[in-house]
């Protein structure tokens, strides 16, 4: 055993007495040998031998500790804000940081998660995408060396035992993904490739293990138990592992089920496994490298079945050009995730945000010390004055700041405990719930012990050289007699609140920049009651592949719907679209411009009569659809958008056929009139107003709106967009009532606003936001403390000096001036700095910061002119008391106290 | 004389070489042996046997003795005469540079 050990054996209090007590003893056994004083001093000698053990400096610590704790406890009214100040400065960076762990590092509870890949198609602008079922196959069998699975996500009905239970999440998975993760069933058994032979031959499923425990109270009898799935019966074979969430992050699916009961569990699509839609890419593949393959070995095999009769690529619909996609293998080490992509960089730029609110903290705390340090000038003059060394005064004050510190970061951790799922929950308003693995993780608990000590030492470090610079000799005649009134003391303090001022603009500016990014978003002109248009996705059974003969029953359907929802009461109009009005449009529609060229591929969308009196937007031209046009066999007529007049009509009369457009033929089949094959004049009927929806980043593009069956497209679902006259939740019931009757076995529709909608796309700004606004108030209200500290101890010190001047005629306003004009002082300076760093940060990060601002540029003047507004305002309220403090002074009282 | 730096140790553990002793008894034959030129003061060599025992080479244990009085009593670990050889060999090359330097002359 080294000395190192047997030292640290020494340290534990229980052998430290027994050693203690053992030398007692034997030093008297010794003295009764000895003659009286023979042996000397032996309290020093036991002394010195304890020092031989490595103990002084441990007992020093603990005498520091002690007496910091002791000093703190006495002081409740300094300590709790000192705590207070940390812990919001340490909480909010913990919990930021154990969101950006649990999203961006921490790895799959699976088995090597190291090893685990993912295969993606990636677009030439970096759009990641999944696959169909046979590219799948087309990978599985390629023997490019790696073992495949994949997995896709449903949203299912349930019920049990005959009774409705609330939609549940699904993956359907091929029978490999849980032998490729290596997982192991809690109970009962997983799915394998015995689960992964027949287009809907196992109707078996899987729970998980939170599901489990919700519903069925962790009862083992479930197993062999069957439950209805989207109207079919499966049997209940296991349970999986606890700790499993899948391998999306931010995502818990309730039910695994096999990939081959897709049919039953998508009725909406057909049977994707076997005839594949090959724009429903709906599964995403992760697979291992088989021993003694490597990935660029797999991946030039991948790379190589592009171009061969196993072309895995997909045509685009129009060029019948393959789309230019590429395959990239990537780690999975830490699941899949989109939250990573959509809020990896807010989370980062949120933590620095969060780092300058604790700086500002660290600088009240310092402050504090620093106050406080003064007023223990003597104190500390007395114990050098004793003999007390100047490391061992700077290290007791050191000591008090970690105490402070770790304080700060317990209540932070408990503060960052509640405020991470918080978060969570804020940033998942309105959408599927986000399930992240919140529990702290050596990283996290890592992160806040190095914040919370690099803050003890940052705040600790400048009263602890003012307590050693404490003068020894001098220091006690002066301190012990007046109570402290060096003129050194000002500077350190002062300093701290003007870094403090500058920081706080560096922050404001960044917060307002968000806050009018959020607002400038919120204030386009579709905004107006869009709380009370609700849309319904709508997918009948089979209109996920929508064909010449399929469409007309579904236009059918769709115009059946719309005649009952207008009935309604409460219903002002009701109509359909492809997508609600911040949807991607998928459907691309080509025209040829009159020029000639080649065709030109705009986007689309299908509405029904009466959509843009609806959701609001305009007909500024023309006329809107009508009952005529919905005809089998109509005439082919569009609408069309401003853009789409302004960008290809360069401004020329927009209706009737005059313009000279026409609707390029298509290379493909045309589902619902057969084929277009001669060049047709484009008559447009109407010109409706840019939608511009809050939320919307881009000015929309050229637009043309078609009718259901003139349209050509292999999708038949669509939206269903209500405009109520009063209160969303009066008709939602009967909505829903209405919608089911279209197709009992679909999914519960899930209803909602576009307001509801617009929120959720927005979600990053005003996650950023609120948070950056939450940071910003809370270092105006650290700043306010700091400063009226700070001036309510000018006042003070500076008491008979006022005095002396009232005495001799100062008038009340130039004592006030006298105070102002200090604090002014201060946040002028601050101010001075923090402009010019505020500009010179929104510099550096404007690259950083580009994808989260909208309208506004991250060195915009007018938000460092409000910045510098808000804290002058900030400092007069603050300096308010001191000055009205200072005016009170009576000359008399003040020069008698001296 | 304070013995220098390291000596002490040394004969600390010269001292044990023919048996245990306690803590009065390694005082007094460090006394004896040196004939007065060499003062150990008890002040030094309590600290020093803590430290040796720390670093493992000499181990204690309590005992009664033949008058019934319990003592502490201190015996060299293998390690510990291991250590005393390399120190012996150490000082006597030590002691004869010293020699050769201050009397060139007796080669």
């Amino acid at each position: 055993m080294s000395m190192f050990f047997r030292r640290l054996l020494l340290l534990l209090p229980w052998r430290r007495r027994a050693i203690d007590q053992d030398m007692r003893d034997e030093l008297r056994s010794l003295a009764d040998m000895a003659e009286p004083g023979e042996l000397g001093n032996l309290t020093l000698a036991a002394e010195d031998a304890r020092a031989q053990l490595g103990w002084v400096p441990l007992e020093q610590t603990a005498q520091d500790l002690r007496y910091a704790v002791r000093t703190l406890v006495r002081a409740p009214g300094f300590t709790l804000a000192a705590v207070l100040s940390l812990a919001i400065g340490i909480g909010a960076n913990t919990a930021l940081f154990s969101l950006i762990d649990a999203v961006m590092w921490k790895q799959l509870p699976i088995d090597d998660p190291e090893h685990l890949l993912t295969l993606e198609q990636r677009t030439a602008t970096g759009a990641a995408g999944g696959f169909t079922y046979p590219q799948y196959e087309i990978f599985r069998d390629s023997r490019s060396g790696l073992d495949l699975a994949a997995y896709g996500y449903a949203r299912v009905d349930v019920s049990i035992d005959g009774v409705d239970e609330p939609a549940a999440d699904a993956h359907l998975v091929t029978g490999r993904y849980f032998p490729l993760l290596g997982l192991h069933a809690a109970a009962g058994r997983l799915l394998d490739e015995s689960d992964d032979r027949a287009v809907m031959g196992h109707p078996v499923t899987v729970l998980s293990y939170p599901y489990w425990q919700r519903r069925f109270g962790g009862d083992r009898s479930v197993i062999g138990r069957t439950m209805t799935i989207t109207g079919q019966s499966f049997t209940i074979v296991g349970v999986a592992p606890p700790e499993f969430f899948g391998v999306e992050v931010g995502v818990s699916p309730s039910l695994y089920l096999p990939v081959m009961m897709q049919p039953a569990l998508l009725p909406a699509n057909g049977s994707l496994l076997q005839n594949p839609n090959v724009l429903s890419t709906w599964l995403q593949l992760i697979g291992r490298l088989q021993p003694g393959a490597t990935v660029p070995q797999a991946q030039a095999r991948l790379d190589s079945l592009a171009g061969t009769a196993a072309e895995w690529r997909v045509r685009d619909k129009f060029t019948r050009q393959f789309a230019d996609v590429r395959l990239v293998i990537a780690s999975a080490a830490a699941g899949l995730s989109d939250l990573r992509r959509q809020f990896s960089r807010p989370l980062f730029v949120l933590l620095g945000v969060a780092g300058l609110v604790l700086l500002i903290a660290c600088a009240n705390v310092g402050h504090l010390l620093v106050a406080r340090a003064a007023t223990r000038r003597s104190e500390f003059a007395l114990r050098l004055a004793l003999g007390a060394s100047r490391a061992r005064v700077m290290r007791q004050v050191l000591v008090e700041g970690l105490v402070l510190a770790l304080s700060g970061a317990a209540a932070g951790a408990l503060l960052a405990y509640w405020a991470a799922p918080a978060l969570v929950a804020y940033a998942s308003a309105g959408q599927e719930p986000v399930i992240l693995n919140l529990s702290p993780d050596v990283r996290v608990l890592g992160f806040t012990a190095v914040v919370a000590i690099a803050a003890g030492l940052l705040f600790g470090s400048a009263p602890a050289i003012r307590a050693a610079r404490a003068d020894r000799s001098t220091g006690v005649r002066l301190e012990l007699g007046t109570g402290g009134r060096a003129r050194g003391d000002r500077g350190p303090g002062r300093l701290l609140v003007v870094a403090q001022v500058a920081l706080s603009t560096v922050l404001l500016v960044g917060a307002g920049q968000f806050a009018r990014t959020l607002q400038n978003l919120y204030r386009h002109e579709n905004s107006v009651d869009i709380d009370r248009v609700i849309a319904v996705k709508l997918q009948p059974r089979g209109s996920g592949r929508r064909t010449a003969a399929s469409a007309p029953s579904f236009d059918r359907t769709y115009r059946e719907l719309l005649t009952r929802v207008d009935t309604l009461p409460g219903v002002a109009s009701a109509s359909l679209a492809r997508s609600s009005p911040l949807g991607p449009s998928t459907l691309g529609f080509l025209i040829t411009p009159p020029a000639g060229g080649g065709p030109v591929k705009l986007a689309s969308t299908i509405v029904y009569p009466r959509y843009f009196a609806t959701v609001g937007i305009p007909i500024v031209k023309g006329r809107d659809f009508g009952g005529d046009d919905l005809r089998a066999g109509a005439p082919r007529v569009v609408l069309v958008n401003e853009a789409f007049v302004r960008e290809v009509l360069k401004g020329s009369e927009p209706l009737g056929t005059g313009h000279g457009v026409t609707v390029a033929p298509l290379g493909v089949r045309f589902q619902s009139q057969g084929a277009a094959d001669v060049p047709e004049p484009l008559n447009i009927i109407g010109v409706v107003k840019d939608s511009r929806f809050p939320g919307l980043r881009e000015s929309p593009p050229p637009m043309v709106y078609q009718t259901f069956l003139q349209a050509n497209t292999g999708s038949g679902q669509m939206v269903l967009h209500v405009r109520a006259s009063g209160d969303v939740t009066a008709i939602v019931r009967s909505l829903s009532d209405l919608v089911r009757a279209i197709d009992r076995d679909a999914p519960l529709p899930s209803v909602h606003t576009l307001a509801d909608e617009v929120n959720a796309a927005l979600v990053r700004e005003r996650l950023v936001a609120t948070l950056a606004g939450i940071f910003g108030l809370v270092a105006i209200a650290l700043i306010a403390v700091g400063l009226y500290g700070l001036m309510a101890f000018t006042v003070s010190r500076r008491t008979s000096e006022i005095g002396i001047r009232v005495a001799l005629g100062a008038t009340r306003s130039s004592v006030r001036w006298l105070i102002a004009r200090h604090a002014l002082g201060i946040v002028a300076a601050g101010l001075a700095i923090g402009i010019p760093a505020a500009w010179i940060a929104g510099r550096l990060t404007s690259r950083q910061l580009a994808s989260l601002l909208y309208d506004v540029t991250s060195t915009d003047p007018a938000m460092m002119v409000v910045s510098a507004a808000v804290l002058l305002v900030v400092a007069a309220c603050a300096s308010l008391l001191p000055v009205q403090r200072a005016v009170r002074i009576d000359p008399v009282m003040a020069l008698r106290r001296e | 004389m304070e013995p220098l730096y390291g000596v002490l140790d040394m004969l600390v553990l010269r001292s044990l070489l023919f048996g245990p002793l306690h803590g009065y008894a390694i005082a007094k034959s460090l006394r004896d042996g040196s004939v007065d030129v060499i003062n150990i003061e008890f002040g030094s060599l309590y600290p020093a046997l803590k430290r040796l025992e720390l670093k493992g080479w000499i181990a204690s244990k309590w005992e009664t003795s033949a008058h019934k009085r319990r003592a502490k009593v201190y015996r060299l670990t293998p390690a510990g005469r291991k250590k005393l050889n390399s120190e012996r060999s150490e000082w006597a090359g030590f002691v004869s540079a010293v020699a050769r330097i201050m009397n060139p002359s007796s080669e």
